[in-house]
């Protein structure tokens, strides 16, 4: 049988010549390339800056015909190739390949239709999240996630990795508000997946490339779901003695039927951090707070959010913040969504881990990062949709102080780690990318891999499309320490993996 | 000669199809068995009858998992005790319908509206390939995007990819309450209250035409539900005045409405998804389709996600021809159409797939990885692969 280990090409080999520059350049125009270094260097990573590659060359197309052209000159020449959006993932998903092109979306911005009636809009790749919402909001309807990078991010980015956001215990993520796609092949063909139909006939391919992070083609035209704004919107801040105390009341929440908008916690350290960068008004002197938010029909929410109430005070909360307008809900998610960017007020440097647990494992699993932390000697700030169970620990440290990166990176593998013992994830809406890679083998099987790696070769024989992300390749893992290295015997052919 | 197994592991299922040769169909309640494309007969068919067990629920975390073979009827019982459904309404529930066989189907009923279908509620799964490789994607959180989604590729599939051996579902607490507006309505008042009904703040479960009858359904709280169904009311009577059912005559009504999208002996079913919009111009193409063909036809519609299932009574031949009448406009009207079940005759007639999407040759691709030998279910999706 063969493995994912053949399956999961080394990146395809093909050089970019002064030939497939001028080949490209004339298909792009002059002002469609990018070939100095000194501006490639823009490429070079996305928000996981850890993680830094030149490419040879950088184009940027405007239509779906140019990006069609510029694959089909990749595909002929076995060169890689990575999509990228406004460059904001946290996994690397936009990582260059060496040697590869990147090709930025950012200048397919258009918004191409508004279907009111059917709640529907067509979109370019390059079009913000919020550009979404902010074009339809005169209709009353918005695109519902809502990735905390939302202002910058592209809608394209957010259908390769499937973004999530704040209000998914509800309304889902990106995979539940897409129905169409227009996607360029591995090899320059250009095919719709989905449409105006809820489904299409057959296996659901469109639900296949939404969340594959760029690794099966590129997506140039997005038709997204639009939902009618909520009648009635109320947001609570509630603070907690201990995390503990916040999680149960999560989950009494839950267990009394309400399933709120959202639910947010955030503990000591990361409501400091928010708080220096925002002044949303969170308390400075609580170990953890929580943010709910109910939307619906108006008397419905009305119903439920005294219940809410009920429930945070018989859990110990010791102060509730109500919104009182839409203006100081927006000041609360601001705080909220501004967690991560302003950790860099608490800490010269951090890491952004991503992983889910059961949402009952939640003071369990909070206990043990403690723990971890204390071992470790770092510090670390947990802000977290609490209502699904996606963690975000935020590990600090001083990339100054020899050997504190590397720490602070074990912790954070060790961490999502720890999620997936709970019967989690190692993500829950940043991707797999080039940083989780290699820790897919701890929550799947070889057979597991295998068969995603046949998928992934299904689209993309070559290998030509974001090669080295997402599914672990022998080269990024087998040469760590982890639970899986290759036989020797395997590595020179002699026996196979089942 | 067909052989039949009915494996009681996902074990001895890999084992089966890695130790056999030929063509292979999986049957789970064999409600849909008749849908898409016929393949001939299978040198093996594996059923899930002995794959019925509930491996998991955990209510907290809006969760559970079951063997593909377990009845959704069954499920749901299960979860009833904990005040939690898996929030699924299609017509086959009654005849048997699996889990797994609903996920290959991609069916679903009215409350779609509000819930998603199948394919918004699986969280993972785990299949075995033609060769008795056995996978499993996803996991048992909701929120979760490491790896390809394979649960969702074996959504609407059709069987034609692997078995679906388990699947991991994401359950919801039953509503407190539930309330129904019914109103006559003709199609072109249906389609217009159904856009009316979408671009107001209520927020509907079912949204559905049936008989010249529009029926919209409200569930959550209880003070919500009344509130809502007086606005509804009031919305739906400016053409007619609009009823509100007592609860015995709602639970009748949905099941009439839910079974309108069924199988009828001597019919032909065909199911169309398009823009909500296109209601009247799906509806009056059905009927000058039928009058072409010389044939019966009916329609029932989720108006509001734009499903259609339309019903052909009368000779096959005729069936066949406003079939294919009906759907060249659907298609044309940039929807899908699938004929689903209907007299054997039929089929001589009509391409029960009709011509390809764009992407047929992904999908060729796909299957061609995973089923390379062209084992599963030669046929189903017809001329396409």
């Amino acid at each position: 049988m063969t493995t994912y280990l053949e399956l999961v090409a080394e990146k395809a080999t093909g050089k970019v010549t002064d030939a497939v520059k001028r080949e490209i350049g004339a298909l792009l125009g002059e002002g469609g390339v990018i070939s100095e270094p000194a501006q490639l260097r823009t490429y070079e990573c996305d928000a996981l800056t850890g993680y830094r590659v030149m490419p040879a060359l950088v184009v940027l197309p405007e239509t779906t015909e140019e990006v069609a052209a510029v694959v089909r000159v990749c595909a002929r020449e076995r060169i890689p190739f990575v999509a990228r959006g406004a460059g904001t993932g946290l996994s690397g998903g936009a990582l260059p390949v060496a040697d590869g092109i990147v090709i930025g979306l950012a200048r397919m911005r258009q918004i191409l239709s508004i279907d009111v009636q059917n709640q529907r809009a067509v979109v370019q790749p390059g079009v913000t999240n919020t550009g979404i919402s902010a074009a339809v909001a005169k209709h009353d309807l918005y695109f519902a996630p809502d990735p905390s990078s939302q202002v910058v991010c592209t809608i394209g980015g957010n259908v390769a990795e499937n973004s999530g956001g704040a209000h998914c215990l509800k309304y889902g993520f990106t995979t539940n508000h897409v129905l169409g796609l227009t996607f360029v092949c591995a090899d320059g063909s250009i095919v719709t997946l989905g449409g105006d139909s809820l489904d299409t006939v057959g296996p659901d391919l469109r639900a296949v490339v939404v969340g594959s992070e760029g690794t099966l083609g590129i997506v140039t035209e997005v038709t997204v779901r639009l939902l009618r704004r909520p009648e009635a919107v109320r947001t609570l801040v509630a603070d907690f003695p201990s995390a503990e105390h916040a999680g149960n009341t999560v989950s009494d929440i839950i267990a009394a039927g309400i399933i709120p908008a959202a639910v947010e916690m955030l503990d000591e350290l990361a409501i400091e951090a928010c708080e220096k960068a925002t002044q949303a008004g969170y308390s400075l002197d609580t170990a953890a707070a929580l943010v709910v938010e109910l939307d619906g029909v108006a008397v419905e929410v009305e119903a439920e959010f005294p219940r809410v109430r009920e429930i945070c005070d018989k859990n110990g909360t010791t102060k509730i913040r109500i919104a009182n307008d839409p203006a100081e809900r927006a000041l609360i998610w601001k705080g909220r969504k501004a967690a991560f960017a302003a950790m860099g007020r608490m800490s010269p440097d951090y890491f952004v881990q991503d992983g889910v647990i059961p949402r009952t494992k939640l003071g369990a699993t909070l206990a043990q990062i403690g723990d971890m932390a204390r071992q470790a000697g770092l510090r670390v700030a947990n802000v977290f949709h609490a209502g699904d169970g996606n963690l975000h620990p935020l590990v600090l440290y001083d990339g100054a102080v020899p050997g504190q990166a590397e720490d602070a990176e074990r912790l954070a593998t060790a961490i999502v780690e720890l999620c997936v013992e709970h019967g989690g994830s190692i993500t829950g809406e940043h991707g797999v990318g080039s940083d989780k890679a290699c820790s897919m083998l701890k929550m799947f099987s070889e057979a597991d891999l295998t068969v995603m790696a046949r998928v992934r070769a299904a689209f993309d024989p070559e290998g030509v499309c974001n090669p080295g992300k997402v599914l672990p390749t022998p080269r990024l893992c087998g040469e760590r320490p982890g639970p899986w290295r290759p036989h020797p015997l395997e590595e020179t052919g002699v026996i196979e993996r089942f | 000669m067909t052989r039949t197994e009915r494996p009681s592991t996902i074990t001895e299922a890999a084992q089966l199809l890695g130790d056999s040769r030929g063509s292979v169909v999986f049957r789970g309640g064999g409600t849909k068995m008749g849908w898409g494309g016929r393949p001939p007969d299978p040198a093996l068919v594996l059923e899930t009858g002995g794959l019925t067990k509930l491996l998991t629920h955990n209510p907290a975390d809006m969760t559970a998992s079951a063997e593909a073979g377990m009845p959704l009827r069954a499920l749901q019982d299960q979860l009833a005790g904990a005040g939690q459904w898996l929030a699924l309404d299609p017509p086959t529930e009654s005849a048997g319908a699996t889990v797994g066989g609903l996920l290959a189907t991609g069916d679903s009923g009215p409350r779609r509206l509000r819930y998603g279908a199948l394919r918004d509620l699986v969280i993972g799964v785990t299949i075995v390939l033609a060769d008795g490789t056995v996978a499993r994607a996803g996991g048992h959180v909701i929120k979760n995007v490491a790896g390809y989604d394979l649960s969702k590729l074996m959504y609407g599939s059709m069987g034609i990819l692997a078995l679906v051996g388990e699947v991991v579902l994401r359950v919801h607490p039953r509503p407190e309450a539930s309330a129904t507006v019914v109103v006559p309505a003709s199609v072109s008042t249906a389609a217009a209250s159904t856009l009316q009904l979408l671009a107001s703040p209520l927020e509907p479960s079912a949204v559905d035409w049936v008989g010249g009858r529009l029926a919209v359904r409200f569930e959550g709280r209880k003070a919500g539900v009344a509130a809502q169904t007086a606005a509804a009311r009031e919305l739906l009577s400016e053409s007619a005045p609009a009823e509100e059912l007592d609860e015995s005559a709602e639970s009748a009504l949905w099941q009439e409405f839910t079974a309108a999208h069924g199988a009828e002996h001597g019919e032909s079913v065909a199911f169309a998804g398009t823009l909500p919009s296109r209601l009247t111009a799906v509806a009056e193409a059905l009927a000058r389709a039928a009058d072409a063909a010389g044939v019966e036809a009916r329609l029932a519609s989720h108006t509001a996600l734009g499903q259609h299932t339309a019903h052909f009574a009368g000779p096959p031949e005729g069936q066949a021809q406003a079939f294919d009448r009906w759907r060249h406009v659907v298609l044309a009207l940039g929807g899908t159409v699938l004929l689903r079940d209907r007299p054997e005759e039929v089929d001589k007639a009509v391409d029960a797939l009709g011509p390809p999407p764009s992407a047929v040759g992904l999908l060729r691709s796909v299957k061609n990885r995973l089923d390379p030998d062209g084992r599963i279910a030669p046929g189903r999706l017809g001329s396409w692969i």
